[in-house]
């Protein structure tokens, strides 16, 4: 058949020649999904530091970690997807102020650099120190090497540590806030584009990053506890499923201010909007990120968790509820990664002619196929089991109780 | 200064230095002295070989031909376009000719029917329209006429008109079983025409009273499968043989 003839059976309606193909895929999925987990982790720990949150203290470290390996991998998503990685780090050697797209390395290396790293050298600084006494061979050496030669343990050296990952702390939440609004500013300062031109994406981007992330440390949590054998914390769980509970009603909230809003105005695109959303996007929008990704998780986390009421509304035995939490969490993950196929490849199905819709055909093999996007979302996990090994983030919270750690 | 700020310095130190020694000797030197771009890029351009030659070039020898080209529809495809670059061609014309294209595989790049062209663009299936005969033979790609309705509906329904050429309905004009509006010549595929919508329409020649010659094959409309239409079962274009 005529390679044309078999594209433009996949097209309805009026379409330009050049949007028949997609120029982004599951690769560009993958990217806004991974950085938003990163800054949902790092909120997450914030609430340890800054608004000193006692009972998911368990996840701090671990959430650290979870940003750190999800940070490292969510570039590669990009790399992979321009070709030519070799080349990435010019966009550091001749900064262009112009481009929104060359200022977010920055914010990115500095998301890198000064939050993530910093903080967690501080928090970890003093346990490596006293790790190396006891260890040996590579790890030693590795341990010793990260201290970077400040082996001070005096009381002003570790007052200096706590007030200093505390202000750290403090500039990674707006840090966090850039790292993942600016995510959602790319898409939404794309004017020409009427499924992502909206002031609401930085925001609705943020909070569904929150929400992710939240998720993610609670699953985190409960299988590593689970795995290690040892008892889940019950009142961490309750917080976690609370506050992911809150994060994910305001979500939903400017969803749908967001939703209304277009609907209310009612441009030209509302159209062809109204028919993307009832045809090539009813599986992963409606179905999976409305339905199956937030109201389901609602109605658990709200009758489950201590949100609404302190013992729940429905009140289950303690193994039931960690197990719906996670659930919760589960579903909650499969709807954020929808939200981010939404917006990115929602927003080229339709025609700028705003008269017609093309399919996204996705790959399995190849740079940019269903393989390389599954191992790319596995990646974070290999990571974060080899951050895991070098920096154990249990034994601060077992050894919490007994030293009190803080401020 | 406590000793963890001192070694923070250190790195943040390190890693400044070695930005500023990277761009140093990684950055062009003319980069950004015209824009965001290395400068000395444009002279590297400016020293590729000259491969087009420009329609004024090709004015100088072949004047008719640019002509003649210059006031007909193809005015804005440049020469180039068709022939190839012909830099070459202008230093020695005799030794290097620029192809033509003179197979089937070319004019559909622009002709061929693609739904996101212009409406009025001149477009034909190229499975269909006049099969392996070279565009060049009806069409003077120096100065094409402009698209006409087609005179016989075989002009695009190709394979109808073959099979029905060699079939009993051969003689049969297609408007005859077909009400075409004139406009289906010029919008085929906004206005269709029209097909056979009831049993009576075949009867007029083939049911047992019609004035047709006798030896036109003759049916019981009563009894012959009374429910159904004749060509959801016949095929008209090519009927069934005695």
């Amino acid at each position: 058949m005529d390679p044309l003839q078999e594209v433009l059976r996949q097209v309805t309606g009026y379409i330009y020649p050049n949007e028949v193909e997609l120029h982004w895929g599951l690769l560009v999925v993958v990217y806004p999904y991974l950085t938003g987990l990163v800054a949902g982790a790092f909120i997450l720990a914030s609430l340890v530091r800054i608004f000193d949150v006692k009972e998911v203290q368990p996840t701090y470290r671990l959430a650290l970690l979870t940003a750190l390996a999800y940070l490292i991998v969510a570039p590669l998503a990009l790399l992979l997807h321009l070709g030519h990685p070799e080349r990435s780090f010019e966009i550091f050697l001749t900064p262009n102020f112009h481009s929104a797209m060359a200022m977010f390395g920055f914010v990115y290396a500095w998301y890198l650099m000064v939050v993530l790293l910093l903080e967690i050298w501080l928090d970890y600084r003093k346990d490596m120190v006293l790790w190396a006494k006891k260890e040996t061979g590579l790890l030693r050496w590795t341990h010793l090497l990260l201290t970077l030669g400040a082996t001070d343990l005096s009381p002003n050296s570790l007052r200096f540590d706590r007030s200093a990952s505390r202000f750290i702390t403090l500039i990674g939440i707006p840090s966090a806030f850039l790292l993942h609004g600016y995510v959602g500013f790319i898409f939404g300062s794309v004017k020409a584009n009427p499924w992502w031109s909206s002031v609401l994406i930085p925001v609705v981007f943020l909070f569904s990053a929150i929400v992710s992330g939240i998720a993610l440390m609670l699953l985190i949590y409960f299988l590593s506890t689970l795995l290690r054998g040892k008892p889940v914390d019950m009142p961490c769980m309750d917080k976690l499923a609370s506050f992911l509970f809150y994060a994910l009603v305001v979500d939903f909230s400017l969803e749908m201010l967001d939703f209304i809003h277009r609907l209310y105005e009612a441009e030209e695109s509302i159209h062809i909007l109204s028919q993307l959303v009832f045809s090539r996007l009813f599986l992963s929008l409606i179905i999976l990120q409305a339905f199956l990704g937030t109201v389901v998780p609602l109605i658990l986390l709200g009758s489950v968790s201590p949100a609404l009421r302190r013992k729940g509304i429905l009140n289950l035995p303690e193994e039931l509820r960690r197990l719906l939490y996670a659930g919760a969490a589960i579903l909650i993950q499969i709807g954020i990664f929808s939200t981010r196929w939404n917006v990115v490849i929602g927003g080229q199905l339709f025609s700028k002619s705003l008269r017609g819709l093309t399919t996204y055909k996705m790959q399995l093999m190849g740079l940019e196929g269903l393989l390389t996007s599954g191992f790319l979302l596995l990646l974070p996990i290999l990571v974060l089991l080899l951050l895991i090994h070098i920096l154990p983030p249990w034994e601060e919270s077992e050894q919490h109780v007994e030293t009190p750690a803080g401020d | 200064m406590t000793q963890q700020s001192s070694r923070l310095l250190l790195v943040a130190a390190v890693l400044i230095v070695g930005l500023g020694t990277a761009r140093h000797f990684l950055v062009p030197k003319t980069f950004g002295q015209r824009g965001h771009y290395r400068a000395a890029a444009v002279d590297a351009i400016e020293k590729l070989p000259i491969r087009y030659a420009g329609r004024e070039a090709c004015a100088l020898c072949h004047t008719e031909i640019v002509a003649m080209h210059s006031k007909a529809r193809h005015q804005s495809v440049s020469c180039e376009v068709c022939h190839g670059p012909a830099a070459a061609h202008t230093e020695s014309p005799a030794d290097i000719k620029p192809p033509a294209p003179r197979t089937r595989g070319y004019c559909p790049l622009c002709h061929g029917y693609d739904p996101t062209r212009p409406t009025g663009f001149p477009q034909i299936d190229p499975v269909t329209h006049n099969p392996v005969k070279a565009c060049i033979s009806c069409h003077n790609p120096h100065a094409p006429e402009p698209p006409h309705t087609p005179e016989e509906c075989g002009a695009c329904h190709g394979q109808i008109a073959r099979s029905k050429a060699v079939s009993r309905h051969a003689q049969l004009a297609c408007v005859q079983c077909h009400n075409t509006p004139e406009k289906h010549k010029v919008t085929p595929r906004l206005v269709h025409p029209e097909k056979p919508r009831d049993r009576e329409f075949c009867g007029s020649c083939h049911a047992q009273d019609a004035r047709s010659p006798k030896e036109i094959l003759r049916i019981d409309m009563q009894s012959h499968n009374a429910r159904y239409l004749c060509w959801q079962c016949h095929y008209p274009h090519q009927p069934e043989g005695d």
